[in-house]
């Protein structure tokens, strides 16, 4: 074994792979928020909508959680092209991890509807509710509280997923780690620290996910 | 973009390009099978250490601890890359194909790890109880009393986990495994167009997925414990 470790290469480059995480983290929030109003619309239709957008909803809810993220994107990336749309690496990714979560959060946001039971809402019409109160004091806690597990655990892997990223030239974590390895070789050492950060970051969110779900939706969430 | 891809598609699905095509789904389809199969082994193992009380075993049940939080905070590619650049330093010679799977188990492991021990302790303490009450040693506890509870819940979420990984598989390409999107890139850099060739690498994922899909749901109604215990 010729390989010696080296890390004094590898942490002078430390805050911009830092900064780099935090291009992660956005790229995530904004799929997030995009893939968020994309599966409230979805899970509406297929709770409330006549039938033909409710299968429209499926197929697409079946075709996007069923394919590969990374292809998708390649799609958009490399053939919309041909269709005259053009789009910047970073824009085609978080289009493409929007459509993709979009598919994803559909079926959460659904199995909280669908986990509204009807005696709650027939409670609170007895006692006179308006259609507004009765989604703000009966549903929304209760679709709070049995949402945003699943949500926090949507979010972290889409951070985790945002490492493919790289694969389109931006410069988020992976990214960076890739641009320092083609700069200094010391691929373990890169890597490494990465993983290392991403640990880091997600754990961290974990923890304050887990903390904003505790204390503002009393919903219990493991950590370990 | 219409015309173009009218125009080539004889070209693209000729008889080899199919052979091509279809060896590389298989490669897709058994990267996340080996890796899964025996991360279900290795992950089964952790869960069950986790669970142990001997204070002999305290230092190996920390490090499966961390190694299950560990893999399961790394990002698939990261892993990918990080085992391809060991392996080279260490000067051992192994296919691309080889280094993937081992990617695969690793990552694979941890979340299997996690959902072994979800179904572990949905198995109520009750059961524990009576058995130590019964005089049952630790193992035969476990094989006698939790596991024939436990797996109904275990192999559900573990085979959804399989179905999920053949999607993430896909960055494979990026290290040169000839998988399905590695394929892709291969017809596309031939000329042919983008759009044709994603397509229908998206379309050969959701043939390969979907059915697995819908299988792991039938599974799940099937063996879907009752809810009031």
């Amino acid at each position: 074994m010729n390989y010696t470790l080296q890390f004094g290469q590898v942490t002078d480059h430390l805050p911009y792979l830092m900064a780099g995480a935090l291009v992660s983290l956005q790229i995530a929030f904004l799929a997030f928020c995009g893939g968020m109003v994309i599966g409230l619309l979805g899970a509406t239709i297929r709770s409330f909508g006549p039938r033909w957008l409710v299968r429209i909803v499926d197929i697409y809810v079946s075709f996007f959680a069923n394919t590969p993220q990374l292809v998708q994107i390649y799609f958009i990336f490399f053939a919309l092209p041909d269709a005259g749309i053009l789009l910047s690496p970073f824009s085609a990714v978080v289009l493409g991890m929007t459509l993709n979560a979009g598919a994803y959060l559909t079926q959460i946001q659904k199995a909280g509807f669908d986990s509204i039971r009807r005696e709650e809402l027939e409670a609170a019409q007895t006692m006179g509710f308006s259609l507004a109160q009765q989604v703000r004091y009966v549903i929304l806690p209760h679709i709070m509280k049995v949402l945003f597990p699943p949500l926090s655990n949507q979010y972290i892997l889409m951070t985790l997923g945002s490492s493919m990223a790289a694969v389109f030239g931006v410069e988020e974590l992976t990214g960076r780690a890739m641009t320092i390895n083609a700069m200094t070789f010391r691929s373990i050492e890169i890597f490494s620290i990465t993983a290392g950060l991403y640990v880091v970051v997600t754990f961290a969110a974990t923890l304050i996910l887990a903390l904003v779900g505790r204390y503002m939706f009393r919903a219990k969430m493991r950590i370990v | 973009m219409w015309e173009r891809i009218v125009e080539e598609a004889p070209a693209f699905f000729t008889y080899w390009n199919l052979i091509f095509l279809l060896k590389a789904l298989g490669a897709t389809f058994l990267l996340s099978a080996a890796g899964c199969l025996f991360g279900f082994g290795v992950g089964f193992a952790l869960a069950v250490l986790r669970r142990t009380r001997g204070l002999g075993l305290i230092w190996a049940r920390w490090l499966a601890i961390l190694f299950t939080e560990t893999f399961r905070r790394i990002p698939f590619l990261v892993t990918l890359l990080l085992t391809f650049f060991v392996f080279q330093a260490l000067a051992i010679d192994l296919t691309l194909f080889t280094i993937a799977v081992i990617s695969v188990c690793l990552i694979a492991t941890a979340f299997i790890a996690e959902i072994v021990r979800g179904g572990i302790e949905s198995v109520h303490q009750n059961q524990w109880d009576a058995a130590e009450a019964m005089n049952f040693s630790y193992w035969q506890t476990l094989r006698l009393v939790i596991i024939p509870q436990a797996w109904k819940v275990i192999i559900p979420p573990a085979f959804s986990f399989f179905v999920l990984f053949i999607k993430d598989t896909a960055l494979a390409s990026q290290i040169g495994v000839v998988e399905l999107t590695y394929a892709g890139k291969v017809m596309n850099n031939k000329g042919f167009s983008a759009a044709l060739v994603f397509g229908t690498i998206l379309i050969l994922y959701f043939a390969l997925s979907y059915p697995l899909a819908r299988f792991g749901f039938w599974m799940e109604k099937k063996l879907a414990p009752p809810r009031n215990r």
